[in-house]
């Protein structure tokens, strides 16, 4: 587990980092590693930088003359790399096992977290917990605060506000789960946040309410310096990156507003239609009663029109299920961004008045104060892990959008190929009789 | 009391059609050029082949409709629809055809051609008019009369209703029907003199009077029962396909919101723009598309519309039936009393109530001879009530022998007609679904391309 001073965590014994054995010097007594990956060469190597040497954002020591942001970002690259090669992951994280517990105060939910990882920060090379959603909660938290000049992914909403949506119900648990399968893997693939000790305590400890109750004192040393950054201070000019980034924010988030009702109204329409579909088809039925020749016919299109209503309801199930959340989530996500946009501009902002303060007190010193460069450092370091971030952000939106929106086209497909197998099996029973005369 | 009818081939009917041209036997109707391709399950077919009796091939089409207005009855202006009727005469060597007459007539005159046919030809289920208003209309179509769209399928229609007299084997040889294609002016006038208004039972218009008939053929009440049952069951189809039409036109209108919003969205997407920019246009494509596929589905609406109607022409060939039974046993009944009047006044015993018995009891016995002639007039009046029987009772066994045949044509017709339409519904769900995957593989493969 990475961070500064080493500092034990309660599930794990009082055992600092250096006294660890590394799972794969063999010597544990507990069960050895799955052995199917080796920690990268790229990773080994940045570890044995050392502490000193490594210029973490959520630990490590003081900048030194070198630029801590320049290192930083050097790193987050090396990072970013080892994750387009899927062979060097070293870390494998998943949601599932839906369980309802009922208890005299109340009913919940609870998720099984399975872990695998080669990573040293983990004792062992499979954990199994389970959490609940509020400890997801606790957890986003925690990262926010601790992690302040990253992007923290989002996680689904608590409250359903639509409508009389069961909790309990299986569509909503097994949306809910693969919402949180895929906030646990957002962090997973992320380079800083996945070294994250809130992150490991979550899965890993038997009993996370002790760690809540607790209060991990652990910043990282930006996260520390930045929550503590006050307000007030006027942004000169925003530097042409961010007012982009900022500007595409706001335009994406409105745009998948806008798409979000569009696909309920069609959902709803769908719906409507569905109700007259299914008036529609017994109508032949009864039509057919009355008939002698044509009674097969009229009770074949009947049921034809019966799959087609079938083939509808489940369309409608899988956009409300599978396509809509997902939009969610996206713009959940671009609020929050937002959000840490702003905490950088904070930043930039009290360096800037420090500067000028100092500007004009000029006579004293011929170098800049060292809070003045701290505050430049924090700004720096901001940037950085912003920017790659970002960067980060926009391959795998893309990727989401793109599965997402084949997705959805996928189940339109699907649906009109339900219903041409319905009508084109029921030409060869409009036609038979015919031929027979 | 009204007259019996007679075979249909002779009395009451005007003059049958000269046998015009080419002593050609097999002839047919065939469908007009006007026809919208839709016709194929239609009549004109030949499926009549063997049962027309024109001598002269015909081609009858109602080409056009015209906005007219002119003075009414009461000499106030309305505005009016004009159908153009055209007949061609196919002439036999050289296939050719030649227009041989071409006629302006209105929907009324429609209605009072098929008000004639309904009174001449009462055994016989009269081929039914398209709807005089617009119903079953789902918000996209207009109930308006006017509405270019409503004047067209109507055109349809009335041209359909031509083609089904002409290719029935009894009705075509009516020289009123002859005389519609043929003769503008003055054909009303021509109409209204055969007196049919006159000869038409009003009795039969009041649709819910019963008559308590004794035996009544169990088939006619079975048939008037499933028209009953038809009428019903396809009025409550064609409303529900109404509401099914305006759903889906929602459904696929609504996605034209996408082309827009992923057009705006693309305008700030670098690699992903040009995918979402083409995946908006098949959305824009997917929502027009709809507005073909429901005009398609109103022919199949109309086809089920034209039945619906039929079932209402083959409840009054029962309802004839019922009426003659009715008069029958009315007649019968009549004639029983009167033979047990006569044979009271023959043997003196009175069982049965007379006035005439009354009054011989209050005022006194009549004289033998007064007593004679009321017998005389008695037996008179009974020869003639079993003559009228007998002619009644043949009548009634013509009409339902008739009546049966024509029925058993009009469910052939029925069942072929009726499974071509579904046939031709599936084949337009058909398109319409390979339509739907054309149009969202293509934005998918946009989507794969983001």
């Amino acid at each position: 587990m990475s961070g500064g001073p080493p500092k034990a965590l309660p599930s794990t014994g009082p055992q600092s980092l250096r006294d660890m054995p590394h799972p794969l010097a063999g010597s544990s007594s507990e069960e050895a590693v799955g052995g199917d990956s080796t920690p990268s060469p790229d990773l080994l190597t940045a570890r044995s930088f050392g502490d000193k040497d490594l210029i973490l954002p959520n630990g490590g020591t003081p900048a030194g003359p070198a630029s801590p942001a320049s290192s930083s970002s050097l790193l987050n690259r090396l990072q970013l790399d080892d994750d387009i090669d899927g062979e060097t992951r070293d870390l494998f994280v998943t949601v599932d096992d839906p369980k309802k517990h009922v208890c005299t105060m109340e009913t919940y939910i609870t998720y099984r977290i399975t872990t695998k990882s080669t990573r040293v920060e983990f004792d062992l090379p499979e954990y199994s917990v389970r959490r609940r959603y509020q400890d997801f909660d606790w957890l986003r938290n925690k990262l926010e605060e601790s992690q302040p000049t990253h992007l923290i992914p989002p996680l689904p909403e608590k409250f359903v506000v639509k409508g009389v949506v069961d909790r309990f119900s299986e569509e909503f648990v097994e949306t809910r789960r693969k919402a949180l399968d895929k906030f646990l893997k957002r962090i997973t693939d992320h380079p800083v946040l996945s070294f994250n000790e809130h992150f490991n305590v979550f899965l890993t400890a038997k009993d996370l309410n002790a760690h809540k109750k607790q209060g991990m004192a652990l910043l990282t040393r930006v996260g520390e310096s930045v929550k503590h950054v006050t307000g007030g201070y006027k942004l000169r000019s925003r530097p042409l990156e961010f007012a982009a980034i900022g500007e595409y924010l706001d335009t994406f988030a409105l745009k998948l507003g806008t798409i979000d009702r569009i696909a309920q109204r069609i959902i709803k329409e769908e719906i409507e239609y569905l109700v007259e579909l299914r008036e529609y088809g017994p109508v032949y039925s009864t039509w057919s009663a009355l008939e002698g020749e044509l009674a097969e016919p009229l009770e074949g299109v009947s049921a034809c029109i019966g799959n087609c209503s079938t083939a509808l309801e489940e369309l409608t199930e899988d956009m409300t299920e599978d396509f809509l959340p997902v939009l969610r989530e996206y713009i959940l996500y671009s609020d929050s961004m937002k959000s840490v946009l702003k905490k950088r501009d904070q930043v930039q902002a009290e360096y800037e008045a420090k500067l000028e303060a100092v500007a004009l007190r000029k006579e004293e010193r011929p170098k800049v104060p060292a809070d003045v460069e701290k505050c430049q450092d924090r700004m720096e370091c901001f940037n950085a892990d912003l920017k790659a971030d970002m960067e980060r952000w926009q391959n795998s939106k893309r990727q989401d959008f793109r599965q997402l929106l084949m997705g959805m086209a996928d189940k339109n497909i699907q649906y009109y190929e339900k219903c041409l197998m319905a009508w084109e099996s029921i030409i060869p029973l409009l036609q038979e009789k015919q031929e027979a005369k | 009391m009204e007259q019996a009818l007679p075979d249909p081939e002779r009395r009451l009917q005007p003059a049958p059609l000269e046998p015009l041209g080419h002593p050609d036997a097999g002839l047919e109707s065939a469908v007009g050029e006007e026809a919208e391709g839709a016709r194929d399950e239609g009549p004109g077919d030949g499926t009549m082949m063997e049962n027309n009796f024109w001598l002269k091939k015909i081609e009858i089409s109602v080409s056009e409709a015209e906005k007219r207005t002119g003075r009414n009855a009461m000499n106030m202006q309305e505005t009016y629809t004009a159908y153009l009727i055209e007949t061609r005469s196919v002439e036999h060597i050289d296939g050719q055809s030649v227009l041989t007459d071409s006629l302006w007539r209105r929907y009324s005159e429609f209605e009072l051609l098929r008000n004639y046919l309904l009174v001449y030809y009462p055994h016989i289920v009269v081929p039914p008019l398209p709807e005089k208003r617009a119903e079953f209309v789902w918000h996209k179509l207009s109930a308006d009369n006017m509405d270019p769209d409503f004047v067209e399928r109507r055109r349809i229609g009335l041209e359909n209703f031509l083609l089904r007299v002409a290719s029935h084997p009894i009705l075509c040889r009516d020289k009123i029907f002859y005389l519609f294609l043929t003769q503008e002016g003055n054909w009303k006038e021509t109409v209204n003199e055969t007196g049919f208004q006159l000869k038409a039972d009003s009795r039969l218009k009041a649709l819910n009077a019963t008559f308590r008939v004794k035996n009544p053929d169990k088939r006619f009440t079975e048939l008037k029962h499933y028209s009953d049952e038809l009428q019903s069951v396809i009025s409550h189809l064609l409303r529900v396909r109404a509401r099914v039409a305006d759903r889906l036109y929602g459904v696929y209108k609504v996605h034209g919101n996408y082309g827009r919003v992923f057009s705006e969205w693309s305008a700030i997407e670098k690699e992903m723009g040009d995918g979402l920019q083409s995946a908006g246009h098949h959305m824009d494509v997917y929502a027009s598309s709809i507005d073909d596929i429901l005009e398609d589905e109103e022919h199949y609406a109309d086809q089920l519309k034209e039945y619906l109607f039929y079932a209402e022409a083959l409840r009054a060939v029962c309802r004839k039936h019922e009426l003659m039974q009715y008069d029958l046993e009315m007649a019968a009944q009549d004639l029983a009393s009167k033979k047990q009047q006569c044979e009271e006044l023959a043997t003196g015993t009175v069982r049965t109530f007379s006035l005439k018995g009354m009054t011989t009891k209050l005022f006194g016995q009549e004289t033998p001879e007064q007593r004679e002639a009321r017998i005389k007039v008695l037996e008179e009046q009974i020869n003639e009530g079993e003559q009228q029987l007998k002619s009644k009772n043949q009548e009634g066994r013509e009409f339902v022998k008739n009546a049966w045949a024509d029925i058993e044509r009009f469910k052939e017709q029925k069942n072929h007609d009726l499974k071509e339409a579904l046939i031709s519904y599936a084949v337009m769900q058909i398109s319409m679904c390979k339509k739907g995957i054309q149009v969202w593989t293509n934005a998918k493969e946009c989507f794969s391309k983001m």
